[in-house]
């Protein structure tokens, strides 16, 4: 838990959050201050999932990934300058991810995940992950759950988008606003101001893996009746990070055929594994999900930073646990998986 | 460079987007993501319009401005900090108000797509009849905390901007405001009215002295030993505020003794107001409460700490001296203009607005609180805007690729909906309301008033007011009579004759356009003999429009009180820090006209 720094916010903190303060309150800005943040792999949802977080003014953004900048990530990723291929992502990142808001302290590591030990990634608050493999986000957010860290990841293929969180055991508050007539004066029968009260609730959340939520039994009764909603999102999801766990890479533009017939082939057999209608899942999500679109990487990366900042200030009810971006539909939905 | 990596998107989009120009208007927090995305994705043509300065409260979400932009064009930096992400598209900087003859409809007409990231109903209202006008599909932007919306507006497919009629801003009658105040609202409304009586432009709408014309102080009219001095718009004949306050040398402690003593001990002697309301208690000077208190701990921002009656009477006294000294440093005949982010007008405002509180027993609120309500500030976030922006710009692609029926409106909720959606999308567009008075075929509106009284000054204000134009021409229908012209001085000698002095009547149509906007509407004028003022009569049996998604008040938990720009119609002026100041939106961006129609063309002739 992000523990409140009892400091008061300096003048210019006041002066450079003043429009959120007076959304989220002071208290939520407090405990912004107070956390730290790792964001592993500099993508273009990576850029945007930072952008947000060091904007809305936390103690510590660390950016941490072992690519090399390359020509498809400008595309999306506005924090790398274009003369920076072929350096390491999150140091080409770091200068403007630094005048973003120079009150946040803004830090890189180069290192490969797999390379750092499990007390690494305790030492945060809260860990974004994106463009890991299965097993890498699972290890990470196991570990984060012993020490009863925060956990997030999420990518986006194309136009298409996920994320998922972990928040363990979350407690938080929630406003809610109520009405109430007063009378003022002794005399005052003629008109009865109504006076907005606010109250505050507590409220709490528990959380599971994430190896749960992409290990959902489909014939169990109650997904199986999700399937009538027919939004399909979360097998493409499965889809890609299939894709990504067996090819070790997303799907190449350049290779656009083939990398369309791999993922077409892996549907079927997906549908086939679970025995999910045919057709359910149309070829028209599995075609645009080639690179990162720089509006579904602003979409996604905007929720991931909205939910960082209600997990870090305990304020508003978080998100549980998975959330999709159907680009198709252009609907974004929040669904339970694994519990 | 265009579509950088090829692939990406199929054949059609690539080559749609390598021959795409779009206009960008607003480069706040939503326009700042958007241009972002566009660049990004490489769209190579790209113009942006913003007429607005750097402020520091934007550095929260306007991630194209650092510290050290400050004060500089919001177009010019969004513009210098986007090509840095890919420098070869090609992006044209205006530090301009798009409300402008500069911007015309052959303007418009060379762009594929206009995008509004804007923060006032005014300029949104004009982008919409510039894009019906040229014809080129609009998607319209905003947001409001953790909410926001996209909607597309295209001619003929989809209702425009102006279909649903609006809530109007919230006004307080003049009497509540002057004589009766019962809400912290209806006393910062009048401490910004006190500022422009003293210090900035005078407007007899915002007297501040008691109203003696007050229907409820009538009858008997417990001032009748004051009633010689009233005239008959109910003023009291004295001097002006500003008049007498410049004469005192606006000398803190009698403006004080005169504003929350005076005039206060003047109310009381209106006995009817006070026969079922509490009555205020007028202030001296040396005996303010508060005065010996000792300070209490308080935690928070310091703006957050409500100040006692004494507080607020020394920060009187020196938001006053300070505002003195800026004025007399102008030119004679210069005002100060209120603004929010301007330390001595916004202390001041806080000191007026609470000591009237005081005097009235209502209670007192924090600077914090009063800046807000003030200033009209809608909260932003970075989130939100790129949430909104990211959209957008995918519904861009959408209708390049030509699925531009597909893009029916979207919108952000600050909460899932009952069916787990946190971006939901209306099922299908929404048509034009065939009764609307901006996009109909043959646009048409009802005018109430009092033909008797309403004056031809009144008139254009309300064509400028009610129906958003610039710059108003009006024609009797089927005579050709010139009644307005918005050339300088053809009409003018004519402006406090009344509409029946002129020869209007009941029933009577004038046909009013806008040159600039392309836009013609005939208004019909009925007789009302109890309209004070105007107002626009709208024809209420309008069809409802649009397929309306069942709303149940959100998932479970609650979030009944949130915002909710769920499909219902309630249109949120929005983005980022939409701050329309309740009564000043008219004068802040149009420019004088400077031209000549010439027949069969909607070209604009500069004239000089």
């Amino acid at each position: 838990m992000v523990e409140n720094n009892e400091m008061e916010l300096s003048e210019a903190e006041a002066e450079q959050y003043d429009r959120q303060i007076r959304l989220w309150g002071l208290e939520s800005q407090k405990r912004l201050r107070a956390s730290k943040v790792l964001i592993i792999g500099l993508s273009g949802l990576g850029a945007e999932t930072a952008k947000n977080i060091i904007l809305s003014g936390v103690k510590s953004v660390c950016l941490l990934d072992n690519e090399k900048l390359k020509e498809i990530d400008l595309y999306s990723q506005f924090l790398a300058p274009p003369d920076k291929v072929g350096e390491n992502r999150a140091e080409a990142s770091l200068q403007r991810a630094r005048a973003l808001n120079p009150m946040v302290d803004v830090t890189s590591e180069t290192k490969s995940v797999d390379e750092l030990p499990d007390e690494y990634f305790t030492a945060f608050d809260i860990v974004c992950a994106t463009g890991l493999k299965q097993e890498q986000l699972e290890r990470i957010n196991n570990v984060c759950r012993d020490s009863n860290k925060k956990f997030l990841c999420g990518d986006v293929w194309g136009m298409y988008g996920y994320m998922f969180a972990d928040l363990v055991d979350h407690e938080y508050s929630e406003e809610i606003v109520q009405h109430k007539a007063v009378k003022r004066g002794p005399d005052d029968t003629e008109k009865n101001a109504r006076e907005t009260v606010t109250i505050t609730v507590k409220r709490r959340a528990i959380y599971v893996p994430l190896q749960n939520a992409l290990s959902a039994d489909w014939t169990k009764p109650e997904l199986r009746s999700r399937l009538r909603r027919g939004d399909p999102s979360y097998f493409v999801m499965k889809i890609l990070l299939r894709f990504r766990d067996e090819y070790n890479r997303n799907p190449d533009p350049a290779k656009r055929r083939t990398d369309t017939e791999i993922l077409l082939r892996m549907r079927d057999e997906l549908v086939k594994e679970l025995s999910l209608p045919v057709g359910f899942i149309s070829d028209a999500l599995l075609t645009d999900v080639f690179g990162t679109v720089s509006g579904a990487a602003a979409v996604v990366g905007g929720v991931i930073g909205q939910e960082v900042v209600k997990a870090v200030s305990q304020r508003e009810p978080p998100h549980n646990n998975m959330f999709f971006f159907n680009p198709v539909k252009c609907v974004g939905f929040v669904e339970l998986y694994g519990q | 460079m265009v579509a950088r990596v090829a692939g990406v998107f199929d054949e059609k989009l690539t080559e749609a987007i390598a021959n795409s120009k779009i206009l960008v208007v607003g480069a706040g927090g939503i326009g700042c993501e958007i241009l972002k995305n566009l660049v990004l994705t490489g769209f190579p043509q790209i113009e942006i319009i913003d007429l607005d300065t750097i402020d520091v409260s934007n550095l929260n979400r306007q991630f194209l401005f650092h510290k050290e932009h400050v004060g500089k064009s919001k177009a010019q930096v969004a513009k210098d900090s986007a090509l840095s992400f890919n420098p070869n598209v090609n992006i044209i900087a205006h530090h301009d108000s798009v409300i402008s003859n500069d911007y015309g409809v052959s303007y418009f007409k060379q762009f594929n797509i206009v995008m509004n990231a804007l923060d006032n109903r005014v300029a949104r209202n004009h982008v919409n009849r510039m894009c019906l006008a040229a014809n080129i599909p609009l998607i319209e932007t905003g947001t409001a905390g953790y909410a926001g919306q996209v909607e597309l507006i295209k001619k003929g497919l989809t209702q425009c901007y102006e279909c649903q009629p609006k809530a109007p801003q919230k006004t307080f009658p003049g009497c509540t405001i002057r004589n009766t105040p019962s809400e912290p609202i209806h006393c910062i409304v009048w401490a910004k009215h006190l500022f422009n009586q003293l210090f900035g432009e005078e407007d007899p709408d915002q007297d501040v002295s008691p109203d003696t014309a007050d229907p409820e102080a009538a009858g008997e009219a417990g001032a009748s030993a004051l009633s010689s001095e009233s005239n008959t718009a109910g003023n009291v004949e004295r001097k002006s505020t500003r008049a007498w306050a410049a004469e005192t040398n606006y000398n803190p402690e009698k403006l004080f003794s005169k504003l929350f003593g005076d005039d206060i001990h003047y109310l009381l002697s209106m006995e009817n107001l006070w026969k079922k309301r509490r009555p205020p208690t007028p202030l001296n000077w040396n005996a303010l409460p508060g005065k010996d208190d000792t300070p209490t701990q308080h935690s928070g921002l310091p703006d957050q700490r409500v100040w006692s009656v004494y507080e607020c009477a020394q920060v009187f006294a020196a938001s006053c001296d300070a505002l003195q000294a800026d004025l007399k440093r102008r030119p004679e005949g210069d005002h100060l203009v209120w603004d929010k982010d301007e330390k001595s007008a916004m202390d001041f405002v806080t000191a007026c607005a609470n000591i009237r509180a005081h005097i009235f027993n209502i209670p007192l609120k924090s600077r914090f609180e009063i800046k807000s309500m003030a200033g009209n500030i809608i909260p932003a976030i970075a989130t939100a805007n790129a949430i909104v922006a990211g959209l957008a710009v995918l519904r861009a692609q959408s209708i390049l690729r030509g699925d531009i029926e597909a893009c029916s409106s979207v919108y952000l909720r600050p909460k899932v909906n009952h069916r787990g959606q946190l971006f939901v999308p209306e099922k299908t567009l929404t048509p034009p309301n065939p009764k609307c008075y901006v996009c109909a075929p043959k646009p048409e509106v009802g005018l109430a008033c009092n033909l008797k009284q309403l004056t031809l000054k009144d008139l254009t204000a309300a064509f400028k007011d009610g129906l958003n134009m610039q710059a108003p021409d009006a024609t009797v229908e089927g005579k050709g009579l010139v009644v307005l012209s918005s050339e300088p001085g053809e009409t003018d000698h004519n402006n406090d004759k009344t509409l029946e002095e002129i020869g209007l009547n009941d029933g009577c149509a004038l046909l009013v356009d806008d040159f600039l906007q392309n836009y013609e509407v005939r208004v019909r004028l009925q007789q009302e003999d109890d309209e004070k003022s105007w107002r626009l009569v709208t024809d209420a049996d309008a069809p409802k429009l649009g397929p309306k998604e069942e709303e149940k008040p959100t998932n479970g938990s609650n979030g009944a009180n949130e915002p909710k720009p769920g499909p219902s119609r309630s249109r949120q002026d929005s983005d980022s820090d939409m701050e329309i100041i309740e009564e000043d939106e008219d004068g802040t961006i149009v420019k004088p006209p400077k031209r000549r129609r010439t027949e069969m063309s909607d070209e604009v002739v500069e004239l000089c």
